[in-house]
C-alpha cells in the first residue's frame, strides 16, 4: 500500500473513531501500534512503561479522535507526536532518565538515514529533513539527537555533553534555526 | 543553510523546543495550555512537528505484547459521542454486536482450563497456542486448538448438528472484519487444517470461529450463506 493510501486509510479510520466506532478504533491500532510502540520503546527503554503509555495513547485517541484535524496535521503525525509527548511526560514524572552516558558526538552522528519502511510520513518531508540533519555540525545534531530519541532537557543535555547549559542552549537554538531555514529552502 | 547567529523569532523558538521536548515539564505544560488557546502558537507548533516527526522513520517498528489491546479494549470508557446503536439492521450476523457479546468470556472457561491439562507443553513457544470453545445454545460444539507456531488447528466435534445434505464449514472472524473461510470439517471426527499464511495473521485472540452449515463443497460465496451452528472465541491457553 502506498502512502497516501495508507494516510487516507486511517484518517477515515480516526474519523469514525471520533463518531464513536471502536471496530475503527481497533484498525488504527492495527495500522499503527507497531510504530508507536517503537517510539515509546525507543524513548523509556522499558517494555513495560512502553506498554502502558500505549494503552494511555489509545484511550486517548478514543476521547480525542475528534480533535484530530486532516487538514493540519497527518494522522501518522498526530499519532506519533502524542505518543512522544505522554511517553516525555512519563519519563520526567519519574524523575531521573535513564538515558544519561556522555554522548560522544563522533560516534552518535554514524546513522541519520532514514529507515526503508519508514512508515506512512510524506517521504519527501523525511528526505528533506534527513539532508538537512546531515548539513549540521556533529555537536549540534548530536544535541538534537538525544532531545529527540532520549527525552533529555537542556541541562541533561549539558551534563552528557560536558559543556555548559547555556552552551547547550546556544547550541540547539542554533541548531533549529539553521534546520529551519534549510527545510524551507 | 545559512549560518547566521540571528534565532527565529521567540514564538518559533519555543514551538521548536515544545517539540523537540527539550524542555523542563513545567515549561512543557505552560507551552502546551499556550498552543490550546493561541490559535498562532498551535499553527507554528504544528509546523514543527511536520517538520521533525519524519525523524521518527528511524524507529523500526515494534510489535507490543497481544495483551495491550486487551488492556485498552478492556478499559475504554464510553464514548464521548456514543450512538445508540451500533450497527444498521441489515448488517450480517457477524457483525451484530450481540454476536462479540455472547462470545465474552463465559462457560467455556472450565472447559478450556481443563484443556490445558491435555497440552504438553515442551518448550515454551515464541507463539502460544490458542483455544477456542465453540458452542451452541449453551451447549459445547466443538474444540479448537490452534497452533500458530505450525499454522495449523485441530477441531474436535462434540456435538454438531448439520441438517441432511449441508456440510459444517469453519470461519475466521477477526473483529470487525468479515469472516474469511477455514474449510470444511468433520462433524464426526477431529480433523486437522492447516491455516493459510495469509489467515495466520488475524489468528489472534481478538477473533472468533464459527461454524456454518452449507451445501455440499462448501459455501459457493465465499461467505457463510447458511446457519451459524456453533461460535467460540479465541483465547490465549
Amino acid at each position: 500500500m502506498d502512502r497516501d493510501a495508507s494516510r487516507r486509510l486511517l484518517a477515515a479510520a480516526l474519523a469514525r473513531v471520533a463518531a464513536g466506532d471502536r471496530a475503527a478504533l481497533q484498525s488504527t491500532y492495527q495500522l499503527t501500534s507497531a510504530k508507536l510502540f517503537g517510539v515509546c520503546l525507543r524513548i523509556l527503554g522499558d517494555r513495560g512503561e512502553a506498554e502502558d503509555v500505549l494503552q494511555e495513547v489509545y484511550l486517548t485517541v478514543w476521547q480525542r479522535a475528534g480533535a484530530f484535524d486532516p487538514g493540519r496535521a497527518s494522522p501518522m503525525t498526530w499519532l506519533i507526536t502524542m505518543a512522544r509527548n505522554k511517553a516525555i511526560d512519563r519519563l520526567r514524572s519519574q524523575g531521573t532518565n535513564r538515558r544519561m552516558e556522555p554522548i560522544d558526538v563522533a560516534e552518535d552522528v554514524a546513522d541519520a538515514a532514514p529507515r526503508a519502511d519508514a512508515a506512512l510520513q510524506s517521504a519527501q518531508t523525511s528526505s528533506r529533513l534527513h539532508g538537512c540533519l546531515g548539513g549540521l555540525a556533529a555537536h549540534e545534531q548530536a544535541a538534537l539527537r538525544g532531545a529527540f530519541f532520549d527525552g533529555n532537557t537542556y541541562e541533561q543535555l549539558a551534563e552528557r555533553m560536558r559543556v555548559p547549559l547555556g552552551t547547550m542552549k546556544s547550541w540547539i537554538r542554533r541548531a533549529l534555526t539553521k534546520l529551519k531555514a534549510c527545510m524551507e529552502t | 543553510m545559512s549560518d547566521t547567529s540571528d534565532h527565529i523569532p521567540d514564538d518559533d523558538l519555543l514551538a521548536a523546543e515544545f517539540v523537540l521536548g527539550v524542555l523542563s515539564s513545567r515549561e512543557m505544560q505552560a507551552a502546551e495550555q499556550r498552543a490550546a488557546r493561541d490559535p498562532d502558537f498551535a499553527a507554528l507548533v504544528s509546523a514543527w512537528q511536520a517538520r521533525l516527526t519524519p525523524w521518527t522513520d528511524e524507529i523500526a517498528p515494534i510489535a507490543p505484547s497481544e495483551t495491550v489491546w486487551q488492556r485498552i479494549e478492556a478499559t475504554l470508557p464510553a464514548h464521548p459521542l456514543r450512538r445508540a446503536s451500533d450497527r444498521a439492521p441489515s448488517a450480517p450476523w457477524w457483525n451484530a454486536l450481540a454476536f462479540w457479546r455472547g462470545l465474552a468470556f463465559g462457560t467455556g472457561g472450565l472447559a478450556i482450563a481443563s484443556l490445558v491439562a491435555l497440552f504438553v507443553i515442551l518448550a515454551k513457544p515464541a507463539q502460544p497456542p490458542l483455544v477456542a470453545a465453540l458452542e451452541a445454545g449453551g451447549q459445547r460444539a466443538a474444540i479448537v486448538t490452534l497452533d500458530r507456531e505450525r499454522g495449523s488447528l485441530v477441531i474436535v466435534p462434540a456435538s454438531l448438528s448439520i441438517p441432511q445434505g449441508r456440510v459444517p464449514e469453519l470461519w475466521l472472524i477477526p473483529p470487525g472484519e468479515k469472516p474469511r473461510s477455514l474449510g470444511l470439517i468433520n462433524p464426526e471426527r477431529a480433523v486437522t487444517i492447516a491455516i493459510p499464511a495469509s489467515l495466520l495473521a488475524a489468528a489472534t485472540p481478538q477473533a472468533a470461529l464459527a461454524v456454518s452449515e452449507e451445501p455440499p463443497g462448501g459455501s459457493p460465496t465465499g461467505q457463510p450463506t447458511g446457519k451459524v451452528v456453533a461460535v467460540g472465541k479465541l483465547t490465549n491457553l
